[in-house]
């Protein structure tokens, strides 16, 4: 079954990761920039609503989009290839980098816990973060490997938890304010020889550029945002709506949660406390509320139990994210397609999750528990997706005039062409932080451009070697079959009250799926979209399930449609020597209310509603009504038997 | 509300031809046969020899002196995709103009023939019928066709074949259908 997941449900996805960086982001920026981080991390919360927004027009014009797709429609393979590698470098550290601040903040909890518990142990932060981050990334691994569904489910239930500890650490906040007072922080950057990496030596020349130096060292914060492209594909109907609506949410979410964390962290920790807790900066939060000490241990436990929840999430996100993008590529031939093998009993595509979570527990290892080293490294993906990805929808609206669903706003109209001010305005600010970060951000630069290297070149060897064995043509899906010699299997996959079946064959000939599609309600009805083989005498024999290449392409353009729809369907596949028979009986199988066909080009309308009467007669072992219908350009016929 | 009770969607393009009706519903196969309309034993070698037989019978009931058109326009169907089912049912076939009813007749073969289109299908009993030839009727053209194939299942026909001539195998189906 092919299913789709709710507006909410991409949103946590998302936030997962983009949420988590409320974990560690305060002691990052706080360490490269002073205490005046809250400022530029509410500035980069606040920059991620523009930077949503170009994700919005981005993925509205490609569903199977992310910065790869739209990349290579712009600007080119080259290019594509180099702003995809970026971002495969984004994803190995944000599960690197989560997984290892979940295991400081265990840690922390642990150091923090036992002296009370009378177990005078003490846990290396260091050495604990990276065992238990290689556990968190082997555990996700294998919830990627059983498929999306299973774990949606799991970062919705995550990010409620957020909330509510959200809820209770603002509330404890603010009754601490009340007995306390708040401190704001300073506006004044204080950077470090390491924060400013090659411009060091220019510190005293740096003047207002050092407000950009400090938001480049703050844009981590913007960091799993990219996922919402990844997401889109699996986005249920109405897909463009419920992308805004994702798009919103996590704008919302991140900005208070992280915004109001990060201010909280400096206005109420005492800053010799603060350093003491730089890479579990919650902790600090949560032992510097007003309240007895046992009350501050437990909200500790509580900030570190969610924080550990999250974190994971965000590897989680990462191992899907990463994922998705190399599934595009390996669509693309830029990746060998040995490595789009399903999985055989879950149909995920194992080889790639393997690779993803290899070069995440390579990372973890060698960084050895250093948050703030993964940090620095980490925004350099970030920025750069973000860079090609907002220059290569600006180029689109000079390429591609096509009618744009939903367009980055600020543009203005000058005869017949629009200029997309808005748009240019974003791709300046993320281009000018980003060569900014080039020269600050030492080890991102270093590593980053290594990494982009490695995979740029691994891209081109894959693409070269596949057009060495001409694997040529248009993309083809790949599709686990379960196969059985009763049809009762798909009562199995199906479980709504109504049933609907559309009847397909012809993959230039769908207008009666999209039709169906177009109406279907997913929450109510089950979609079966069914095609036949048909064989004649020893043909029906020791028939090999497997799919052909037709079948093959026809399926690949239903799932296409499903997608472009947003809507669950079910694809089913029937080895029989007679059409109309195969029909029937997998309406009847399924309990189907509704069969829907399209027009053929060798029968008439009339007659294939003959035969289909004639045959579901015969077959019938209930008295069930049903209604044909036979969809085509202008053409609608419906008949209620 | 289940989605096949919503509006169908507009297609683009001309206006759509649309026959939700429900109409034939309660029609029972045994009321539009009589015992001069059922051939028992038919003969015949082939197909084409038993529909002649039986559109002649139907037009005899019916008081349709030419039956030229109506063998025509059925034998045309013919042409096209079979019509007879594994349960060994022949459900020849027509839409006619001028007429206002349904017109029916049945022949039970005690030889089985084998169908033309398709020679492993072994005709064992060939309901024939002519409907009017108008949109409206259709629905209830349709209903007969899934009726009538409901009804001739292989237990009915086993019984048709041995039954002891046209008012007893009439009395068969009507039993069937009580």
């Amino acid at each position: 079954m092919l299913s789709f997941i709710s507006f909410g449900r991409a949103a946590a996805i998302v936030l997962c990761d983009m949420a988590s960086t409320a974990w560690y982001i305060g002691g990052i920026v706080e360490t490269a920039i002073g205490p005046a981080a809250p400022w530029f991390i509410l500035g980069v919360l606040l920059c991620a609503a523009p930077v949503l927004m170009l994700y919005v027009e981005g993925s509205a014009m490609f569903v199977r989009g992310g910065v790869y797709k739209v990349v290579r429609e712009s600007m080119g393979g080259s290019l594509a290839k180099v702003s995809v590698s970026a971002l495969m470098f984004d994803y190995v550290l944000t599960g690197a980098i989560s997984a290892v601040s979940a295991g400081q903040y265990l840690a922390g909890l642990a150091n923090s816990a036992l002296p009370r518990l009378h177990i005078h142990w003490t846990v290396d932060p260091k050495g604990f973060s990276v065992v238990f981050a290689l556990c968190i990334v082997a555990y996700f691994w294998r919830q990627n490997i059983k498929g999306i569904e299973e774990s949606s489910d799991k970062a919705i239930k995550i990010m409620s938890l957020v909330a509510v500890m959200a809820a209770v650490t603002f509330s404890w906040a603010a009754y601490t304010i009340y007995v306390r007072g708040f401190r704001w922080p300073p506006l004044t950057l204080d950077f470090t020889h390491e924060s400013l990496g090659w411009l060091a030596s220019r510190e005293n020349a740096l003047g207002r550029l050092g407000l950009l130096v400090a938001f480049g060292h703050a844009f981590l914060g913007m960091s799993g945002l990219e996922t919402l492209a990844q997401v889109y594909r699996e986005m249920e109907a109405p897909k463009l709506k419920n992308l805004k609506r994702a798009a919103a949410a996590i704008f919302v979410f991140a900005l208070f949660l992280t915004g109001t964390i990060t201010f909280l962290a400096v206005g109420l920790i005492p800053d010799d406390v603060r350093k003491v807790y730089a890479d579990n900066l919650l902790s600090g939060l949560a032992m510097s509320m007003a309240g007895p000490h046992w009350a501050q241990l437990l909200l500790q436990a509580f900030v570190v139990v969610v924080g550990v929840l999250i974190l994971s999430g965000a590897v989680n996100t990462s191992i899907m994210g990463s994922n998705g993008v190399l599934n595009r590529l390996a669509e693309d031939r830029i990746m060998p397609d040995s490595l789009r093998h399903l999985h055989p009993r879950f149909g995920t595509t194992h080889r790639m999750i393997n690779l993803i979570v290899i070069m995440q527990a390579v990372t973890i290892v060698l960084c050895r528990g250093d948050v703030y080293l993964l940090g620095e490294a980490y925004a350099f993906g970030v920025i750069w997706s973000f860079v090609f990805n907002a220059g290569a929808v600006l180029v689109l609206r000079f390429k591609d005039r096509s009618k744009r669903e939903w367009k980055f706003p600020g543009n203005v109209k000058l005869g017949k062409h629009e200029l997309p001010l808005g748009l240019a305005a974003l791709f300046l600010l993320l281009l000018s932080v980003g060569l900014v970060n080039l020269m600050t951000k030492r080890h991102a630069t270093i590593s980053g451009i290594a990494f982009t290297a490695f995979f740029f070149v691994l891209f081109m060897i894959s693409e070269r070697l596949n057009k060495r064995e001409k694997v040529q043509g248009e993309h083809r899906e790949k599709f686990n079959l379960r196969s059985a010699d009763d049809l009762g299997i798909m009562r199995e996959e199906i479980e709504r009250p109504n049933r609907v079946l559309v009847a397909v064959r012809d993959p230039g000939n769908l207008y009666h799926l999209n039709k169906a599609l177009e109406a279907h309600d997913s929450e109510t009805t089950d979609l079966v979209v069914f095609t036949s083989r048909i064989r004649k005498g020893l043909g029906l024999v020791d028939e090999t399930v497997s799919m052909d290449n037709d079948e093959e392409k026809l399926f690949t353009k239903v799932i296409e449609a499903a997608e472009r729809h947003g809507k669950t369907v079910t694809p089913m596949l029937v080895v029989s020597n007679d059409p109309f028979y195969a029909i029937t009986q997998a309406a009847q199988a399924v309990g189907a209310t509704e069969v829907v066909f399209g027009v053929s080009a060798k029968l008439s309308t009339d007659v294939q509603l003959e035969r289909l009467a004639m045959t579901w007669g015969s077959l019938q072992t209930d008295k069930q009504p049903v209604r044909f219908r036979i969809l085509g350009p202008g053409v609608e016929h419906a008949v209620d038997l | 509300m289940p989605w096949f009770q919503k509006k169908p969607p507009e297609p683009a393009g001309e206006s759509p031809k649309t026959v939700p009706s429900r109409a034939a519903k309660g029609l029972k196969v045994s009321s539009i046969l009589s015992d001069d309309t059922i051939i028992f034993p038919a003969e015949g070698s082939d197909k084409p020899a038993v529909l002649l037989a039986l559109a002649a019978a139907v037009c005899a009931k019916a008081g349709i002196p030419d039956c030229q058109t109506f063998l025509a326009k059925v034998l045309e169907r013919e042409q096209g995709i079979s019509t007879t089912l594994d349960t060994g049912l022949s459900l020849p076939h027509a839409r006619m103009d001028g007429i206002t009813a349904i017109l029916a007749g049945m022949a039970i073969l005690k030889k089985p023939i084998p169908d033309p289109k398709q020679t492993d299908l072994m005709i064992r009993v060939m309901f024939l019928f002519f409907s009017p030839n108008k949109q409206e009727a259709f629905p209830m053209h349709l209903q007969l066709l899934r009726g009538v194939s409901s009804v001739f299942q292989p237990a009915l026909i086993d019984q048709l074949t041995a039954s002891s001539g046209p008012a007893a195998a009439l009395e068969l189906i009507k039993k069937l259908e009580a």
